[in-house]
């Protein structure tokens, strides 16, 4: 045990990542409306020690009703997309809609036509656009952190 | 060296009729069943193909016109019962025999239908998903539970159905690649070398030294960073910090590592049907070989850690137990039936790749549950790292192929993926794909997950979950 959290600590030392610039915090709440398993393999990645989003008051939660933010992965299968209303409806105001990556962004979708819902954009609001197939964790944290900082700045 | 002449796939038509004969006489010759579908050409008739392997010959079973209507082969070959219940749904096809044919892909039936009724006093139902708590897939888990003990589950799948291989039909056989590759990111390579292979035995291609270089590679790169995921994921199923964020560091170097050698995280857009672009210097290979003797012995120095945590062993063995006649019954393949004592892995009979003389290893006791899972998992990444050094000794450059043997119309790629065998079937029509049907290791383990939680209290689902840790979106496709 102490062997491996030294090997972490070994590796917080050698990333050296900058100090967090905001005292405020974001709840992200994700939904996978159909993706290929990439974007949820990357979002894992980005709670890894390399790029450690909780330091920045970025968690992850288990229900959208303790979220700020919805990060919706996939090409938003007509299968899914009750149950991505029903996550959406359950969070309370003001929220943010994040589309994922390319496929909902509506980007070189491939499928049957008949088995897509649309772009997430023609679903709901979407007031984040994270691109990227699928986006790296380096563009993920970019972009929370960025609509983190607007965010308390806004306040 | 160059390759051994593929063996051509035999193709055996019966009449309808003659279905269950034929694949019955099959399973009995000790050929093993690696799928089944229905495809359709016009829109009408409906035609069935069931894939047999034995390490010598790869035979698929062809019956072109079923008139919609066979006997089953359930009752004699359980790991047929999902491909029924699939063909049941999409084409309409009835298996005599199957009773009662419960939905798999169609949504719109009612719960009584797909779900498998359970009476007794304090039974009930607990619904989870398709939405999860976690960062994971879509898909929906029905528990029938007493108490807190699992009797069934009931697993739906197919939330995330994006109609990747009717969509990929019509298209240039090098294009289509692409949907094969979609269904699935971390087990890209894996699908599209299925694919690309499947492709090559109907042009009557094979590979040379560098193209089965060049796929091997690519292939152990995906085993390497999905086996470190897949330890992370189980240490976080547990909840032991440390060991997820340990294995979840090498994961990353490991996709580091991938970006590299071929600009991309997941290793996408490196596999072609008949080629390979893929070209290393000499300079790279060394820096790679050296990246990975380092994440060899962490992971040798992580692993001896978590060994000797008595708080994640405790929570691993006897759980979610999958016994050997159980992996063998519901067809049971990779890591999840070698951890149940199945010595069985597609990379030993692979002679387009670049795997020589290769031995599966089974955990040691191999008692099938989520310990055993887990330690084979750190077991395999010892050959994948060795057989990354060989193949890292020297520089890599293009790969061809060349005409080996007499095209057809139907091909058959097989792979070992991270998580077993993935089986690819193509049907060409001149230079463009007539039907795709990919069968991956995720879909042949499903039933066996759902089997073994039954007997296990609900909470240790998600760590059986994780030791299995199948994909959805490969299966939904």
């Amino acid at each position: 045990m102490f062997v491996l959290l030294n090997q972490l600590r070994r590796i917080r030392r050698d990333i050296a990542a900058p100090p967090p610039v905001t005292r405020s915090s974001l709840a992200l709440r994700h939904v996978d409306a159909g993706s290929c398993n990439g974007c949820e393999h990357e979002l894992t990645a980005a709670a890894n020690p390399f790029y450690d989003l909780a330091q920045y008051g970025l968690n992850l939660v288990a229900s959208p009703r303790h979220a700020d933010v919805l990060l919706v992965t996939g090409a938003i299968t007509t299968r899914m997309q009750p149950a991505l209303l029903t996550a959406f409806e359950a969070m309370p105001e003001p929220r943010l809609v994040a589309a994922f990556g390319d496929c909902a962004l509506g980007r070189n979708l491939l499928g049957q036509a008949d088995q897509h819902a649309g772009a997430l954009e023609q679903i709901l609001p979407v007031d984040l656009r994270i691109p990227g197939c699928p986006p790296t964790p380096t563009a993920i944290a970019a972009a929370l952190i960025g609509a983190l900082e607007q965010r308390s700045r806004g306040r | 060296m160059t390759a051994r002449r593929a063996e051509p796939l035999a193709v055996t038509p019966v009449a309808a009729k003659g279905w269950r004969t034929a694949c019955l006489a099959a399973h009995r010759n000790g050929e093993r069943f690696e799928g089944l579908f229905a495809t359709t050409g016009d829109g009408k008739t409906v035609a069935l193909r069931a894939l047999f392997s034995s390490p010598a010959k790869t035979r698929l079973i062809v019956c072109e016109d079923s008139d919609r209507r066979v006997e089953t082969l359930v009752d004699a070959i359980p790991a047929a019962a999902w491909d029924e219940r699939e063909a049941h749904d999409l084409r309409g096809v009835c298996f005599v025999g199957h009773e009662p044919m419960r939905p798999l892909l169609d949504h719109d039936a009612p719960l009584a239908a797909w779900t498998v009724p359970t009476i007794g006093h304090d039974t009930h139902e607990v619904a989870v998903g398709p939405v999860h708590a976690g960062v994971i897939e879509s898909g929906h888990f029905r528990f029938h539970v007493v108490g807190e003990r699992v009797l069934y589950l009931d697993v739906r799948l197919f939330y995330k159905r994006r109609g990747l291989e009717a969509a990929a039909v019509g298209h240039p056989l090098a294009t289509s690649l692409a949907y094969a590759q979609r269904a699935c990111a971390a087990c890209a390579v894996s699908n599209s070398v299925a694919y690309a292979q499947a492709c090559e035995q109907a042009l009557g291609l094979a590979p040379d030294r560098e193209l089965s270089r060049s796929r091997t590679l690519l292939l152990e790169l995906e085993r390497v960073y999905n086996h470190l995921h897949d330890i992370s994921a189980i240490c976080a199923g547990v909840g032991f910090a440390a060991g997820t964020m340990a294995y979840a560091t090498m994961k990353e170097r490991a996709q580091r590592l991938n970006e590299a050698l071929t600009g991309h995280r997941f290793l996408f857009h490196t596999v072609r049907v008949g080629a390979s672009d893929q070209t290393l210097d000499a300079e790279t290979v060394a820096r790679a070989r050296g990246e990975l003797r380092e994440l060899r012995a962490e992971h040798a120095s992580a692993w001896r850690q978590l060994q000797f945590t008595a708080s994640l062993q405790a929570r691993l063995d006897g759980v979610g137990i999958l016994t050997r006649d159980d992996a063998n019954r519901l067809g049971a393949v990779g890591p999840a039936a070698r951890a149940a004592g199945i010595d069985r892995d597609l990379r030993s009979e692979s002679p387009h790749l670049w795997y020589h003389r290769f031995e599966p290893v089974t955990a040691p006791g191999a008692a099938g549950d989520v310990a055993s899972r887990t330690v084979q998992r750190a077991l395999e990444l010892d050959p994948s790292f060795t057989i990354l050094d060989q193949l890292l000794a020297a520089p890599l450059t293009p790969g061809r192929t060349r005409t080996d043997f007499d095209p057809a119309e139907i091909g058959v790629g097989r792979v070992e993926s991270p998580r077993g065998a993935t089986i690819c079937v193509i049907e060409r029509n001149e230079g463009r794909l007539r039907t795709m049907h990919l069968r991956t290791g995720s879909y042949a383990n499903w039933p066996a997950l759902a089997h073994a939680t039954a007997g296990n209290l609900l909470p240790e689902f998600p760590l059986i979950n994780k030791s299995f840790e199948l994909c959805y979106a490969c299966a939904d496709r």
